[in-house]
């Protein structure tokens, strides 16, 4: 009896202060998101004491959001960012598919000594090949376009062990079986391995929309034409500047656009996205 | 009209119409872009769209396109790229400081033949800038680049803020120990927290190391050899002098932030009264007018033992590889843009000198002169100015220095080991090209 209420007391502690614990973490994280909310509807938009203030002490108006609105093409250069990285995303799950299969299930001279070398891919900081990268991409008649933002990234390292991780998780009895029905190896990706995997296509997808969506040092030594800009590189040609000061609330209201689109996409999809993070195993 | 006269009509319009445009067609427009980039404020971006839309209305055989290009860094690295990739922008606004560097490296074309052509001397085509800016922009006595728009840093003092302190806003601060002194009446605590700084200046990448070479050349001393690209003075007691005296306004006096503050960050803290005195470039000039809701001052950078500032800003380029008809289209782009009458229109909107000393008689330059002499104490500073830093590898030689800046005002690091270690980094930096120069000895 008296152990039995003791496990019971435990039992309620330790979940409360965990609750408390992620409560905290969520706060702080959330912290700057929230000053950047507040920032960007406060009428002074070039702050006061009260611009560092989390609370809002203000009638708050849209103005900010109408400057940084007028300040860029923000429509055209939201559709070229949702191209790069959706255009990205859709090359890389064909090859990370394709290649997490090979290194997954065929059989090979040299594959793992391949799949090594192709892991080395994430050792390297992009920004050591942006030349070499610039050169290929102008060689291939890429230069100023958006598949040259884009082509890059196609061959995905981090994807594509991903992919080989979560294929090998698959019992090959599967494959076995659709064999000897008589399915052809892209039979066999398509209606197999693509399905059960979707977890970690899913996960995979987030982070590297997330990315890219974000990107700004590559698209803008890619890209030339104004109409081509992405999102990050026309919010920068209005809020970067080194020797203005910084338009606190313009920014915050430009920033908040910028990524409104990929809030709103989690908020919708939470569900999903949390589940596929836990059954691939990327925390 | 029936319809079938209707129809002849407007096919004869046409027809003639077709004859008209013809001329137009036969010479498709040069095209070449502009690189720039966005130093003061997204605004710039904005009226640079606008000059160049009107270069192009003016210069119907050439089309100019500006693509904007990030920071100063950033412009560099996307011109290296560019060029690499063998597509060479036509004209570049780059940062005067790094033209030493890309004419070592043979990225930057020499400009004398042009001027030749347009007959002139190198010497007459420089003589209609300022003499202070001839240091970043003629190497070897060639003309590498055309000056657009010039700074100098300055002290930007907030005048209410001062009368309140029991100050003199019209004797501002012109000495370091003025400055000091100034700073500590008008800091603002309540118990340990300060609500108001006395003096904030910039410390981020670029900036930070421009401050510290203003204040090393006001403590009379040299940041770097201006003939040879080869030496940087680091650890020297001029230098020494200079960064205790920025950590001691931290750490001593407590009237200055600690940790890395950006540009953007310090004119912020000045526009809302959280800063009584700013040391910020001449570019942020207009920016600041158009934003105060005080009365602002602004006043030489104090000196410690002579007045003396490096020169900030930018110089148009046209890189190696540019040629022919591309090439004759950025001269005369860059020609149109460093004009009396477009420069003037430029320093106005942005704050910047205008280069070209004639910009300065135009009637419309007077009157906003005499309308804010704010403008006109930056002018005047111009003649205490020397060349920016620039050598070999500027910007790793200048991040070297930078790095060590931010520590020392974060409180990780003392000014002296900092400064040793600064310019070991930078020496190592610089070996290679010393080695190829300036310890190239004959063998034998």
């Amino acid at each position: 009896m008296i152990e039995a209420s003791s496990g019971v007391a435990n039992r309620e502690i330790t979940p409360r202060l965990g609750y408390a614990a992620t409560l905290l973490i969520a706060a702080l994280w959330m912290t700057p998101f929230l000053w950047m909310l507040v920032a960007a509807f406060n009428p002074h938009t070039y702050g006061g004491s009260g611009m560092a203030s989390l609370v809002p002490s203000y009638v708050p108006t849209l103005g900010n959001f109408a400057e940084a609105w007028a300040s860029a093409d923000f429509p055209r250069y939201g559709l070229n960012t949702a191209i790069i990285s959706f255009g990205i995303l859709a090359g890389q799950i064909v090859m990370i598919t394709l290649a997490g299969y090979a290194f997954a299930r065929l059989e090979f001279p040299g594959r793992t000594l391949c799949f090594y070398l192709f892991l080395l891919q994430l050792m390297l900081a992009p920004v050591v090949l942006i030349v070499p990268n610039l050169a290929t991409i102008a060689k291939l008649g890429l230069y100023d376009s958006l598949l040259g933002v884009m082509a890059p990234y196609f061959a995905s390292a981090f994807g594509t062990f991903l992919m080989r991780q979560a294929f090998r998780a698959i019992p090959r009895e599967l494959e076995d079986a659709a064999l000897i029905d008589g399915a052809s190896v892209w039979q066999r990706i398509g209606f197999i391995y693509l399905p059960l995997a979707k977890p970690s296509l899913i996960a995979f997808g987030i982070v590297s929309v997330t990315s890219h969506w974000n990107e700004f040092l590559w698209p803008l030594m890619v890209i030339n034409s104004p109409d081509l800009r992405p999102l990050t590189v026309g919010l920068a040609s209005f809020t970067r500047g080194a020797e203005g000061a910084q338009a606190w609330g313009v920014i915050a209201a430009g920033t908040l656009m910028v990524s409104a689109p990929l809030l709103i996409a989690f908020a919708l999809f939470q569900r999903a996205f949390v589940n596929s993070f836990v059954s691939s195993g990327i925390k | 009209m029936t319809s079938t006269t209707r129809r002849s009509v407007l096919a004869g319009a046409a027809f003639a119409a077709s004859f008209a445009i013809t001329p137009a067609f036969a010479q498709a427009p040069t095209e070449i872009e502009l690189f720039f980039p966005v130093p003061v404020d997204g605004q710039l971006a904005r009226d640079m769209t606008a000059l160049i839309k009107e270069f192009n209305e003016k210069n119907p055989a050439i089309k100019a396109t500006p693509v904007y290009t990030g920071s100063y860094d950033e412009t560099l690295i996307k011109t290296r790229a560019a060029m690499k990739a063998g597509k060479p922008p036509a004209a570049v606004i780059m940062s005067a400081n790094f033209l030493l560097d890309l004419k070592i490296e043979g990225e930057i074309q020499k400009l004398d033949d042009l001027i030749k052509t347009d007959g002139k001397t190198n010497e007459a085509y420089m003589g209609q800038f300022f003499r202070a800016l001839h240091g970043n922009a003629v190497l070897d006595r060639s003309v590498y680049g055309v000056p657009f728009h010039n700074s100098t840093p300055l002290l930007y003092v907030n005048a209410d803020h001062f009368k309140e302190a029991g100050l003199d806003p019209e004797k501002l601060p012109s000495n370091w120990e003025e400055l000091a002194s100034a700073a500590k009446k008008l800091t603002k605590r309540e118990g340990d927290r300060v609500t108001r700084w006395g003096i904030i200046a910039p410390s981020n990448y670029d900036y930070g190391g421009w401050i510290l070479q203003a204040l090393t050349q006001s403590n009379g001393g040299q940041w770097f050899n201006v003939d040879y690209g080869g030496e940087v003075y680091y650890d020297s007691p001029s230098m020494l002098g200079a960064l205790t005296f920025w950590s001691d306004l931290v750490g001593k006096h407590k009237v200055h932030p600690a940790g890395v503050q950006a540009g953007g960050a310090v004119s912020t803290a000045f526009l809302s009264g959280q800063a009584s005195m700013v040391l910020l470039s001449t570019g942020s000039l207009t920016h600041i007018r158009t934003n105060a809701k005080f009365p602002y001052k602004v006043a030489f950078v104090p000196k410690n033992v002579k007045n003396e500032v490096p020169i900030g800003g930018a110089s148009l380029v046209i890189p190696t590889g540019v040629e022919g008809e591309r090439r004759k289209a950025a001269w005369t782009l860059i020609n149109w843009m460093t004009s009396p009458e477009k420069s003037g229109w430029w320093s106005r909107a942005t704050g910047y000198f205008a280069p070209n000393m004639a910009a300065y008689e135009l009637p419309e330059m007077k009157e906003f002169i005499a309308k804010n002499p704010d403008a006109g104490i930056a002018v005047s500073q111009l003649a205490y100015a020397k060349p920016w830093f620039a050598t070999y590898k500027t910007v790793p030689v200048r991040k070297a220095i930078e790095d060590e800046l931010q520590a020392v005002l974060s409180g990780k690091k003392q000014p002296k080991e900092a400064l040793v270690s600064a310019q070991k980094t930078a020496d190592e930096i610089m070996k290679p090209y010393v080695e190829q120069t300036a310890l190239k000895l004959p063998t034998n």
